[in-house]
């Protein structure tokens, strides 16, 4: 317990540092600044200003404000670092929301449920639970890392290639449940990421795979390029169909009400509070942890629900659950970033870049020798958790207000943003064309009932579990049975068995169900 | 569903065994998708021992995704399912302009002219637009994406067209 509130007092110690601000004008007179949490608030500020453009998810825009923070010192720069990176992510999950642009991948399942709110004219309480569920989920794992960062990293370090690779399919697996349609056709496109994730380099010979000598597939599909073509690009085209029409008309009329209402709050709580308990879990494992967090928490909500076919057509709990997770798993997912160095998303490897650059190398060392920085930081995840929920309740209006601009003007503008988005994040005018592409394998997807989400996941922990699956069996000499022997990895296969039965369950039920409808005819 | 008029003729194509054809395609063009991504990695190399090499895992997702694309095929043979849903070429084919136009001109021609002409290429896509409305928004977006990603982030964006610069 001493260490809990030495820990925390240490790091709010740092954010709260007043410093003694002499003015000339004032003749000698000085005023006390909170520096660092103006810091905070300005970078959480410009990372929602930013990220809120549909197209700039939340890795463009990390990357885009990352020079803002280079003359600062490293406390303060990682401290406006951590406002960006919430700003961002809210940004992320507004666009999701509002526009079903999802800008990372943990905010790819807030877009199942969120985007069909705001088609119902709820995007307010949508934006309003989403704000507020992460602002729980930050503060519960604040004190979690504080509590049970030390005992935690010892269980981080228990997991071998082979129990990465079972959580990794465990995690596929959740992506399978919470898919709409069949099964069949979700592994089906879960199998199509995985394979997609395969072009570029093979990470360990460095053969280039699938490339076919295209220079900008040298590095594999970017997350962004793919993300954006499948889920903006899609959705616009298949927007303007004829039949598109009548769904947009909805989201330009009735807007019903900004913030959440008293059932909706009541709804949403058991909601926050698991996928809060769920993300701060998985955030500890490194690899895919913060990314299976929120597919794992939509599930669990569904599966958990007494009215689960509300779940993909707009059910708060679907927005809950996942962004409390998501928040949840980002913040413990320091664990293994400051401890074992391993950045557990595409974001979280910008923010490594950052302190690199600010001289603070994330290892074991780091815990010990700079105390100061890391608790500030995680002091400071939380400061800018709170700047956030400050900002965007008031904001939710405009935003929602963006609805209302027509969609003949609305779609033109999307295009250009994501086009320019996606451009900047490689200069790279084939990313475009990509995307482009994806926009139109998206739009025949869809024609076809097939699901993006399983698929966007599936290329996001291709690479990973190929890398664990061929240590796994390196380090057991080719044996596969490695995978049901150990146990921690037999625990979570078992789980992802479990699973995928209780999945393929319901609908062999339906069908039943629907045989004996015909016979009785 | 099944008897949207639009369906019709789409309908008329497949052949009568065929009884979910919406899944019967979808399940043919994965297994094409594998049989290409198979192709395209049978260049690499495979199992060395029991360590994996490039073109192990690839082979193994090709693998896989061509016996779930048979699946899904097989499905849409054996069980009442949907018909193809209608396409449309309006949207599809001037939102993959406008995005094809901003990749070849965003280089030799800059930001601008990028911008505004894929704008108004991708505002081709619907009926509904009016076109004093748009190139006036058009504009104002132009102008704000021009001052926004150079100037109020420091992106290495060039503006202008290279014949002018230089």
């Amino acid at each position: 317990m001493g260490d809990l509130f030495s820990n925390l007092g240490l790091g709010f110690g740092v954010v709260f540092n007043l410093v003694q601000w002499t003015p000339a004008f004032l003749g000698g007179a000085s005023i006390p600044i909170p520096v660092n949490i103006l810091l905070c608030l300005i970078g959480a500020l410009v990372g929602t200003l930013v990220g809120v453009l549909p197209g700039i998810g939340t890795i463009a825009t990390v990357a885009m404000l990352l020079p803002i923070t280079f003359g600062l010192p490293p406390v303060g720069a990682l401290i406006m670092l951590a406002g960006i990176y919430y700003g961002a992510q809210y940004g992320g999950s507004t666009t999701s929301i509002l526009v079903n642009i999802p800008g990372e991948a943990g905010s790819v399942v807030t877009a199942l449920d969120g985007f069909q709110m705001a088609k119902q004219g709820r995007a307010g309480p949508a934006l309003a639970i989403a704000a507020i569920g992460s602002f729980f989920a930050g503060c519960v794992s604040t004190v979690l890392i504080a509590v049970l960062g030390a005992p935690l990293t010892k269980l981080a370090l228990a997991f071998g290639p082979a129990e990465y690779f079972s959580l990794m399919v465990l995690g596929l697996i959740f992506a399978v449940v919470l898919a709409k349609g069949s099964v069949l056709k979700a592994i089906a496109m879960i199998v199509l990421g995985l394979l997609l994730s395969m072009v570029g380099s093979d990470i360990e010979t460095g053969a280039s795979r699938m490339a076919f000598n295209i220079p900008e597939l040298a590095d594999g599909l970017g997350f962004a390029t793919v993300a954006m073509g499948l889920f903006g690009f899609a959705e616009i085209i298949r927007n303007l169909d004829v039949g598109g029409e009548s769904d947009r008309e909805l989201v330009q009329q009735k807007v019903t009400g900004l913030m959440p209402t008293k059932k909706d709050m009541i709804d949403s709580t058991p909601a926050i509070l698991r996928g809060t308990v769920l993300g701060s879990i998985l955030g500890i494992l490194p690899g895919g942890g913060a990314v299976i967090a929120s597919f794992a928490a939509y599930t669990l909500e569904k599966k958990m629900s007494k009215t689960p076919q509300k779940f993909g057509r707009g059910a708060i709990q679907g927005v809950a659950a996942p962004e409390s997770a998501n928040n949840a798993a980002a913040q413990t997912s320091f664990i293994p970033l400051l401890t074992l160095g391993i950045p557990p998303n595409a974001v979280m490897a910008l923010m490594v870049g950052a302190m690199t650059i600010h001289g603070i190398v994330p290892g074991p060392q780091v815990m010990q020798k700079q105390p100061e920085l890391v608790w500030g930081m995680i002091a400071s995840m939380w400061v800018g958790n709170l700047m956030l929920l400050i900002i965007n309740l008031p904001l939710v209006g405009i935003w929602v207000r963006l609805l209302r601009v027509p969609y003949r003007l609305m779609f033109p503008s999307i295009v250009i943003f994501c086009s320019i988005g996606i451009y900047s994040v490689n200069n790279a005018p084939v990313d475009v064309v990509l995307a482009g592409a994806f926009g139109l394998v998206g739009y025949w997807l869809i024609k076809h009932d097939f699901e993006p989400a399983p698929l966007l996941l599936g290329m996001v922990l291709g690479p990973l579990m190929e890398e664990n699956l061929r240590r796994a069996l390196l380090i057991s000499r080719g044996d596969w049975s490695v995978f049901l022997t150990r146990p921690l990895s037999a625990v979570l296969m078992a789980i992802a068995a479990a699973l995928l039965v209780l999945a393929v369950l319901p609908t062999l039920r339906k069908k039943r169900d629907e045989v004996f409808v015909e016979s009785e005819n | 569903m099944n008897d949207t008029p639009g369906h019709t003729p789409v309908e008329s194509i497949m052949p009568k065994w065929v009884r979910g054809p919406q899944d019967f395609i979808g399940g043919l063009a994965l297994m094409a998708i594998a049989l290409f991504a198979l192709w395209a990695s049978s260049d690499l190399q495979g199992m060395r021992g029991f360590s994996f090499g490039a073109g192990t895992a690839p082979r193994m997702f090709g693998f896989l995704l061509l016996g779930l694309g048979a699946a899904v095929t097989a499905v849409g043979v054996l069980t009442e399912g949907a018909h193809l849903a209608k396409y449309h070429w309006r949207g599809p084919l001037f939102v993959s302009l406008a995005i094809l136009s901003f990749a070849v001109t965003i280089r030799p021609m800059g930001m601008i002219f990028a911008s505004m002409t894929s704008f108004l290429i991708s505002a081709c896509g619907t009926a509904e637009t009016r076109w004093i409305e748009t190139l006036i928004v058009g504009a104002c977006l132009t102008a704000f994406c021009a001052l926004l990603f150079p100037y109020a982030l420091g992106l290495p964006l060039q503006l202008l067209p290279i014949f002018m610069i230089r």
